[in-house]
């Protein structure tokens, strides 16, 4: 029994750790949130190189052949850095799933492309219902003459202003079988994308359909098998952001340990006040818990072992840990934590993005409950 | 990295489920309030003892010691299937505490002399440490061991002493040095509970259990009964655990309650619907799961780093904080779900036979070898760096 990431891995994330703390400091998380475009391209081309993008590609499709704890690695220095990209929509969500189910054409179009940072594929799959799963798909794609129409609207679509192509899930038929993935260009006619203002500052988009056509060749995968092609990338990303949350919440933890050394009131490092003690161990078990229940699920995802009910556990776990940590810091740091000065709001307003992402705690706890019966 | 058991491990496993098939009946599986009925008792010192005649209780042991010399994650497994079984297991503070007492600290006459008896299940300790001025300030204790020529003559007061009138002897702190205070001067000695002067008074517990106030008056200790070396006794009390061993894995009690109120869940109903149907319970019996899994997790990194001898982070303190707060948390969680047939004893409309009761009450036993204050102290200062 090791539950510790690999010497390979543990390379990996201390190069992503050196490589984000030069090339992407928090001064420049907050010059990027106030920037239209919202990532650093040239820091995304710079992960291109690095093989970052297609970490988990097959070779032939211009990528490294790695694993899900490869990626997880790099993830862990994302969420510390707090660094604002593309990746996990882009390289993960629509990269990996055109990869498992995407045509011949599809693949090899677009894959080499994604892996080397040249294009950028967004999904868009949450509906201002906000209803996580197939049930939330309302979207309607019906067919017209040998392709479909589109009409309804997606919510927090990431990234979609800089995307070459939006992979859409839509509902063909009734049921969790009724759900078709197409692949739809970005500046099609009948797609109109608006941006929604968030409190992660975030670049995040409503897209609204209306009599937005596709060809039949549009679709990825099989028609009304959308969902079950896209669940277990679904799955890898919630693993994934748990691995940003994870890093995110350890330098959250040692923002208030260095506080709470630092800061001196009553005679004292407010760091020996029992108080102040339990909001920082709150901090360490919340992070620490998210880091090896992800860890988990992601080694059965490698192993290619069954892991739906490890990965809704951790993720249900991460959710609530996101905004745990946030309240918990911000009480340790208190009055210098409300001041937009001081670095932890970026980090507790990402969390509140985190929280939601992919699926909440509830959603992922009706997976557990799901599992449960049986 | 390695998230589960080997091909050999697993086997062994399934060698560990047939013996509990063939020597546990779910009848006897522990009843916390056992320790006042006779025939279970019996049962439970006989079941140990034959764990004992198959080496387990000192599977890890050196075998010159009454070992096996099988590696930790045998005992972690072991210590699985005990668990989830509810095995009547006793004399776990000789396993544990007075054995890894021995294996790191005592002279290799002691161990060849105290560790044979234990690991055959023949000699029963129990814990002589807390008084009732030493709880969670352990160092405050005061009872005394003066020298008498060889021997040593012990006075004071035990408390809380987990099972004394079923036992044979005690793994008592003493302070053996006249004029010490906290740390310094405390000996650890095997008290044989025997011995005139030694009285006990009974404690009943919340959880059914009976406990006890130990009383000394002038008792004589043999000399040869000391372990380890005089005045090295809290040296040896806080290190003793890393040596001995345990047959409890917290995160399996965890998984045992859930997958009976699961099974409650799947044949009961309650407003028109099967409980398992109810959005609510769904959202709470998934709220359960994450905490058996995060006890799971963790119980997975304490062995992954004594396999791959790693210093545990955070000073090892907090998976002992989360297991703590785990207990009332989880009991009352079930009884959130089970509704007001919670407070049921065994009888008619009990739903899992009175068990979640029981557990409830039981669950207010998170202080036991440290509350959850104290370690989260320790969490803060030595695991977090925070000043004390």
């Amino acid at each position: 029994m090791d539950v510790e990431l690999s010497l390979q891995q543990q390379v990996i994330q201390s190069t992503a750790r050196d490589f984000f703390a030069a090339h992407c400091p928090l001064s420049r998380v907050r010059e990027l949130e106030a920037d239209d475009l919202g990532y650093c391209p040239e820091l995304w081309r710079r992960m291109g190189e690095l093989d970052w993008l297609g970490l988990t590609y097959p070779e032939a499709l211009g990528g490294a052949g790695g694993e899900l704890l490869d990626l997880f690695a790099i993830y862990l220095e994302m969420g510390r850095a707090l660094v604002p990209s593309p990746h996990l929509a882009s390289a993960v969500l629509v990269g990996e799933t055109l990869l498992r189910g995407g045509s011949e054409p599809q693949r090899r179009e677009l894959l080499p492309r994604l892996a080397r940072g040249e294009a950028i594929a967004v999904p868009a799959l949450l509906e201002p219902e906000g209803a996580y799963g197939p049930g939330g798909i309302q979207l309607a794609a019906a067919p017209e003459g040998s392709g479909y129409r589109l009409d309804g609207a997606k919510i927090l679509v990431p990234f979609a202003h800089v995307a070459e192509e939006i992979l859409v899930a839509a509902r063909t038929g009734p049921g969790p079988d009724g759900v078709t993935l197409f692949l739809v260009p970005a500046g099609a006619p009948g797609v109109k994308a608006e941006r929604q203002a968030n409190i992660a500052g975030y670049p995040l988009f409503a897209l609204l359909f209306e009599g937005a056509r596709v060809p039949a060749a549009a679709a990825v995968g099989e028609v009304g098998r959308g969902f079950s092609l896209l669940e277990p990338v679904l799955d890898r990303a919630a693993l994934l952001q748990c691995a940003e949350i994870t890093g995110a919440g350890e330098r959250m933890l040692e923002m208030s340990l260095h506080f709470a050394r630092d800061r001196v009131q009553f005679g004292s490092p407010v760091g020996r006040y029992q108080a102040v003690q339990y909001l920082c161990s709150d901090i360490a078990i919340a992070t620490h818990l998210t880091s090896l229940l992800a860890r988990q699920a992601a080694w059965r995802a490698d192993a290619g072992l069954p892991h739906r009910r490890e990965v809704a556990l951790a993720a249900a776990w991460a959710s609530e840990a996101a905004q745990l940590v946030a309240h918990r810091a911000h009480e340790v740091q208190a009055g210098h934590g409300f001041m937009l000065e001081n670095d932890l709001q970026l980090f507790t307003r990402r969390a509140k993005h985190w929280e939601y992402n992919l699926g909440d705690a509830r959603y992922h706890r009706e997976r557990v409950a799901a599992a449960l019966e049986g | 990295m390695e998230f589960r058991f080997s091909p050999e491990q697993e086997a062994w496993r399934e060698e560990v489920r047939a013996f509990l098939d063939r020597e546990l009946p779910p009848a006897k599986a522990f009843d916390t309030e056992f320790v006042e009925d006779d025939e279970l008792w019996e049962f439970a010192l006989a079941f140990t003892r034959k764990l004992g005649e198959r080496g387990w209780i000192g599977l890890t042991w050196p075998r010159e010691y009454g070992g096996l010399g099988r590696p930790v994650v045998d005992r972690f497994i072991l210590a699985e299937e005990l668990t989830w079984r509810e095995a009547p297991i006793v004399n776990v503070i000789g396993w544990s505490l007075a054995a890894g007492t021995l294996l790191l600290f005592g002279s290799e006459e002691q161990k060849r002399r105290f560790l044979p008896p234990i690991a055959r299940g023949e000699t029963f300790w129990v814990e002589g440490l807390s008084e009732p001025g030493a709880g969670s300030d352990l160092a405050n204790l005061s009872c005394t061991a003066v020298r008498d020529g060889r021997d040593w003559i012990v006075n004071g007061q035990k408390t809380y002493t987990t099972w004394g009138s079923r036992a044979d002897v005690m793994y008592l702190a003493a302070r053996s040095e006249p004029g010490s205070t906290r740390h310094q001067g405390i000996s650890v000695f095997c008290v044989d509970l025997k011995a005139p002067g030694v009285t006990l008074s009974p404690l009943y517990n919340l959880g059914g259990g009976r406990q006890n106030h130990t009383y000394f008056d002038n008792v004589r200790v043999p000399g040869d009964r000391l372990i380890g070396e005089e005045g090295r006794g809290w040296h040896y009390i806080m290190n003793a655990f890393y040596g001995g061993g345990s047959g409890y894995a917290a995160h399996m009690s965890f998984q045992r309650m859930l997958e009976e109120v699961v099974v409650h869940c799947k044949t009961h109903r309650r407003g028109g619907r099967l409980l398992i149907h109810d959005p609510q319970v769904r959202q709470q019996l998934a709220e359960l799961a994450e905490l058996v899994e995060a006890a799971r997790v963790l119980m997975y990194e304490g062995l992954s780093n004594a396999e791959q001898r790693r210093p545990p982070a955070f000073a090892g303190a907090l998976t002992v904080v989360v297991l703590k707060e785990m207990r009332p948390r989880f009991a009352q969680l079930c009884h959130r779900i089970l509704g007001p047939l919670c407070q049921l004893k065994p009888g008619r409309f009990a739903p899992l036979e009175g068990h979640a009761e029981a557990w409830y009450r039981e669950s207010f036993a998170n202080h036991a070898g440290g509350t959850p204050q104290v370690k989260r102290m320790v969490l803060a200062t030595r695991g977090l760096g925070l000043p004390r």
